[in-house]
């Protein structure tokens, strides 16, 4: 299950926000504090997520300190499903 | 805060880690947050009013706690609760009678009012926390409403001519020379903090996200002494599962807090006092002849502006740290960043964050949802209009403005330029040497952008701050 939503997000992540397909992007790899992501980006995230996983991630939690990698989303989509 | 204010915080700090055991230890706190609030208040012009103003955001915190009613649908223990009154109201009264203690007087900077009028002032505050808790708790439109009223009343504060207004107020009411109203009349010390983390708390409330918090939590959460001054800006659920936790005080507490606070002093009365000697000002921005000079003393306040804010949240998170309260971090060597993004994801972290979770990611979040503007559009105002306000709550100037505008347009403008290149950046990987020659050009061009932006929030008029950017680059 964390295997597939892992997967789904890395593919919404590479084509949507990077434009890049063939970027290796590690589980535990920071996304926001590294910069590779900025906020308005995590704001699409947050939408994608509950689109996808009908799980709403809240404006106050859309943060780095939360949400830094794909594994940090995957256990939260988890927790919330 | 003085010197001699860390030094006596730092050493309560210790002798609280020494003392505080079990339940001793919230009120310990509390009653060491409640007498600091008083202590470092600047002195007013205005009569009494350095004994009003920290008087006036306790009431405040009463107020929004009473209206939340500390969130949860559990009922706080009433008894604790009356306790808790009991104490903040016996606190404010040996503070007030401090008036009558001889060579003791004052913890305020000027003598507080006479005891009978110090009693008239506690029992309205009594009976408005009271009435509220009775009458408005839970209710939205008056949790509305207050947000409304704390916005109101920083802006008032944050604006010269609002305040000076005020000040002619507060002289005419106390009998003292309107003609001489200054908008320096009213400082009150710590409110930009104190209503950000009042307007969060009631934001919080709206959303359902306000955890159950007892009156003697919320208060040590609001006006908690290390970071009352300077913040920074704590969430309300994060601080009360410190303060909930068992303290248990290790060497490695007193060692850790302990180099922080000295660091934090170091930074803040060595070396950001020793550069506002060149830093550029108000004062000296147009005396200088030498463009060169100029630049120096441009460096001098970009590196003064940054020792001195960290160098007080290091004090903070220092003091924190002693009395078991792990505070976040609101610096992380910012001036080393390679782009704007991540230089705001590491400056006054507290308070960017603040704006990203109330404005910048609802604002953007409806937008994006109503499909009705472009992406770079919707970017462009989320943070244009975020970085402004940030501007904004260091004072309502044209100046500051103008530096949140700066900030914003250099973000929108990042993204941009990350959407187009990012791909192709991605290359300079395969050539770690370049990467690298890349990375400290990064880092070169987002230090010296951040350092022009300075000059808009050095300086107090636009005026000032156009002649300041012709002289450096020669014009």
């Amino acid at each position: 299950m964390s295997d597939e939503i892992g997967a789904k997000l890395k593919d919404y992540l590479k084509s949507e926000i990077l434009h890049d397909e063939s970027y290796p992007m590690a589980d535990d790899e920071p996304l926001i504090s590294s910069g590779l992501i900025d906020s308005f980006s995590l704001v699409d995230i947050a939408l994608f997520v509950e689109e996808t996983f009908g799980v709403r991630i809240d404006d106050n939690e859309l943060t780095a300190d939360n949400f830094d990698t794909v594994a940090e989303l995957v256990k939260h989509i988890e927790a919330n499903q | 805060m003085t010197l001699f204010h860390i030094s006596i915080f730092s050493a309560a700090a210790i002798l609280f880690s020494v003392l505080a055991k079990g339940r001793w230890r919230n009120w310990l706190m509390l009653a060491g947050s409640v007498l600091a609030i008083y202590w470092v208040q600047s002195v007013t012009p205005i009569r009494y009013l350095d004994f009003w103003l920290p008087t006036a955001t306790l009431a405040l915190v009463g107020v929004v706690w009473a209206l939340s009613w500390a969130g949860g649908d559990e009922k706080p223990d009433q008894r604790e609760t009356l306790i808790t009154a009991a104490v903040l109201i016996g606190l404010v009264l040996i503070v007030g009678l401090l008036r009558y203690a001889g060579p003791l007087c004052c913890l305020t900077p000027s003598r507080p009012p006479q005891i009978w009028i110090v009693g008239i002032g506690l029992t309205l505050i009594a009976g408005l926390v009271f009435g509220v808790e009775r009458g408005l708790t839970g209710k939205r439109w008056a949790v509305i409403g207050t947000i409304i009223g704390l916005l109101g009343l920083l802006i008032v504060l944050k604006t010269e001519p609002l305040t000076e207004f005020a000040s002619a107020g507060i002289r005419s009411l106390m009998g003292q020379s309107v003609e001489q109203a200054s908008a320096f009349d009213i400082r009150w010390l710590g409110f930009s903090y104190v209503a950000f983390r009042l307007v969060h708390v009631l934001l919080d409330w709206i959303n359902g996200r306000l955890p159950a918090v007892s009156l003697q939590e919320f208060v040590i959460y609001v006006v908690f002494f290390p970071a009352f001054t300077a913040g920074p800006i704590d969430r309300v659920d994060r601080f009360v599962r410190d303060l909930r936790a068992e303290y248990t005080f290790t060497p490695t507490d007193l060692y850790e807090g302990g180099q922080r606070i000295v660091i934090g002093i170091l930074k803040k009365f060595v070396l950001a006092d020793g550069l506002a000697l060149l830093a550029l000002s108000g004062q000296n921005a147009l005396q200088v002849e030498s463009t060169g000079w100029l630049w120096v003393m441009l460096y001098a306040y970009a590196f003064r502006l940054y020792l001195d804010f960290s160098g007080y949240t290091d004090v903070a998170i220092g003091v924190g740290r002693l009395m078991g309260i792990t505070l976040p971090e609101n610096f992380e060597r910012p001036y080393l960043k390679t782009n704007l993004t991540t230089f705001w994801n590491s400056w006054h972290m507290t308070l960017a964050q603040w704006f990203r979770a109330y404005w910048f990611n609802p604002v953007s979040r409806r937008m994006r949802t109503a499909k009705k503007w472009p992406v770079w559009a919707i970017i462009l105002f989320g943070q244009i209009t975020t970085m402004v306000m940030i501007g904004l709550w260091h004072g309502v100037t044209w100046n500051y403005a103008i530096w949140g505008a700066w900030h914003g347009l250099g973000l929108f403008v990042h993204n941009r330029w990350l959407n187009v290149m990012r791909a192709r950046l991605r290359k300079l990987d395969e050539r770690p040497a370049l990467k690298k020659a890349y990375n400290v050009l990064c880092v070169v061009f987002t230090f010296h952008f951040v350092l022009l932006g300075w000059i808009w929030f050095a300086l107090p008029t636009v005026d000032m701050a156009g002649a300041v950017f012709a002289k450096l680059f020669g014009m």
